[in-house]
């Protein structure tokens, strides 16, 4: 038998699952720094590190160059890397659940029905939505935000499911026909919208991290990340998933049951996301897609890894866009849609070799 | 007594699919479930492996309902292959053998195991394969060791009160593996599992089985040793076959019974 070298060849494997973490994890660390020492008003290494220094020994604000790390740069970034690892956890989940590498929240609408409920409350809420805004307070936004996207994802799963089985080609039509809907839903509302509204919506409908503050990466860190660490304890269950309900169900899983916490999981993470930035669409598609080509679809490989360099991704983007038309800012989400579009229609080919 | 279900009725809209099913299956019994297509089979193995909840009549484990032990604890228990299994992302071979320790939550340490059972299936040497990639008898042995490993210690440590329940387990195998897989099966009833197989292949029901059920529009027409197979009455009620193919299909079985003299 030939059991000894090809045993020791699976444990490589297993091992070598660990440098891809690591260099995600670095990848992180430098974009992180990076978005922190570049933009419109130039830095040194030594200002930046000198100012996170300060903020870490709790020294108060010191000078032009320690306010904008602190209060401009560190604030963004952080929103940039919360959101990203959540869209692409979220991705990670959807997919696992359709079982398909093609439903990301953009694209089956999930994003686009939060972004509708947002800018429904941004514009009515002194109108229609008034009863809405005074019940939950600050959390309007969020919570309605989350309230749409899981609306959609109910939908779509009530549409593009049967049998436990995923019809590919109903989910993703269902995802255009609602991203339709919401286009149109939030062009009425602009007619509705008065100019700073109007603005606000501009920015949404584009995705941008421009507003923001610490108020918001709170509520990032109730909504979004909670959420994202709570998720990772149901790897197992989309590994087994990978082999369809019945089989998760064999091996000891409350699939039903499960499957709705995982839904309801993206959902709020995708929410929020969209709550605070607008719809960034893609990489929940892009992310996982490269993950599974290096480190193989093991969930609990992939979820954090994704979380890893979601982040990544899109401090990286959103530091490109506040750099490339200096002093003004291109919207994060035009650049991500140039990025992962091309890589959605990759996708589609290969799918339909398979599949179609 | 390990597996025993009594009356078990299904049905959809005013269509029963079951009626009235009962059977009781002893530890380290070997049963194999025959029956055209349509008979109720499928169903039978959706009600037995928990997977279908909404029937009357009664399923029981050991003793306990069904629908009373939880996920964990039945998976623990009862190990159930499927036709065939389709993977929506490209994953390795040996990924998909260790989920068959996700019941136990060890399969980090049960590595040897792992390889024990895919060296059963001969499915080894495609052990770091894409699944994807393998044709329908490979995938079929791959799953087949998934779900041996399951309840590897039962066939180690003696596994009364557990159950093993294939669902046209050698569909796409060739001649060689079909008799390799059954009597790999064999190990796990020899150690007190009990192994229920949902088969279409007479004669190797026959060579195989300790036990036979007949079942015909989702009724038990026939349930009693192996030799009901070499039943020419039998099998032309069962199937409705024409009687000189009956008289051909029940001499040819007859010669698989272990039995027999040839």
């Amino acid at each position: 038998m030939l059991s000894r070298p090809a045993a020791t060849s699976q444990a490589l494997t297993e091992r070598s699952a660990l440098m891809p973490t690591l260099f995600l994890l670095l990848a992180l660390v430098v974009s992180l720094f990076a978005a922190l020492l570049l933009g419109p008003m130039s830095l040194s290494v030594t200002d930046v590190s000198g100012s996170l220094l300060r903020l870490v020994t709790a020294q108060p604000l010191e000078g032009a160059s320690d306010w904008v790390v602190r209060e401009l740069r560190l604030p963004r970034a952080l929103m940039a890397g919360l959101i990203g690892a959540g869209l692409a956890v979220a991705g990670c989940i959807t997919q696992g659940v359709f079982r398909n590498p093609l439903a990301d929240p953009g694209l089956i609408g999930v994003s686009g029905g939060a972004a509708l409920a947002a800018v429904s409350v941004i514009v009515l809420s002194s109108s229609l939505l008034s009863g809405w805004t005074g019940l939950t307070g600050p959390f309007a936004l969020p919570l309605a935000a989350f309230a749409g996207a899981l609306t959609v994802t109910w939908l779509i799963y009530r549409l593009g499911t049967r049998n436990g089985q995923t019809q590919v080609a109903l989910m993703l039509l269902a995802g255009v026909a609602i991203n339709v809907v919401v286009g149109a839903a939030t062009g009425l509302l602009t007619y509705l919208a008065d100019d700073q509204q109007l603005r606000d919506l501009t920015f949404w409908s584009m995705g941008s991290l421009a507003h923001g503050g610490w108020s918001q990466i709170l509520a990032l860190c109730i909504f979004l990340l909670l959420p994202l660490l709570l998720m990772l304890r149901y790897s197992r269950l989309l590994n087994a998933l990978m082999m369809g309900e019945a089989v998760a169900g064999h091996l000891g899983f409350d699939v039903q049951r499960q499957r709705r916490w995982l839904l309801a999981g993206a959902a709020l993470m995708a929410g929020s996301a969209v709550a605070v930035a607008g719809v960034i669409g893609f990489i929940g598609l892009v992310i996982p897609h490269l993950l599974r080509l290096v480190s193989g679809p093991d969930h609990r490989l992939l979820l954090p890894q994704s979380a890893l360099a979601g982040a990544s991704l899109l401090l990286l983007a959103d530091t490109a866009c506040r750099l490339i038309i200096a002093p003004a800012e291109l919207p994060v989400g035009l650049m991500m849609a140039l990025i992962g579009g091309p890589v959605f229609i990759l996708l589609l080919v290969r799918q339909s070799r398979r599949w179609l | 007594m390990s597996l025993d279900v009594r009356d078990l009725t299904v049905r959809v809209g005013d269509k029963a699919l079951l009626e009235r099913v009962s059977l009781s299956v002893k530890d380290g019994e070997r049963i194999a479930v025959l029956g055209p297509n349509g008979a109720g089979k499928s169903t039978l193995l959706s009600c037995l492996s928990g997977q279908r909840r909404t029937y009357s009549g009664e399923v029981s484990l050991s003793g306990r309902a069904l629908t009373q032990l939880s996920d964990a604890d039945r998976a623990q228990r009862m190990a159930v292959m499927l036709q065939s299994v389709q993977v929506s992302f490209p994953v390795r071979v040996w990924q998909v053998v260790a989920m068959g320790r996700y019941p136990w939550g060890d399969e980090e340490r049960t590595r040897q195991w792992q390889q024990e059972a895919m060296t059963e299936t001969d499915v080894w040497h495609l052990h770091d394969r894409d699944y994807t990639s393998l044709s329908g008898g490979e995938q079929q042995r791959v799953q087949l060791a998934r779900v041996l490993v399951q309840l590897w210690q039962q066939r180690q440590e003696g596994g009364a009160g557990s159950v093993l329940l294939l669902d046209e387990c050698t569909a796409s195998l060739d001649p060689a593996h079909q008799h390799a897989i059954m009597a790999s099966t064999r190990c796990f009833a020899a150690s007190g599992v009990a192994v229920l197989a949902v088969m279409h292949d007479t004669a190797l029901a026959a060579s195989w089985a300790d036990r036979v059920v007949m079942l015909k529009n989702g009724s038990v027409v026939g349930d009693g040793e192996a030799s009901l197979l070499a039943d020419a009455d039998m099998l032309q009620q069962t199937f409705d076959l024409t009687a000189d193919v009956a008289a051909k299909y029940a001499c040819q079985n007859g010669v698989w019974l272990p039995q027999s003299p040839l």
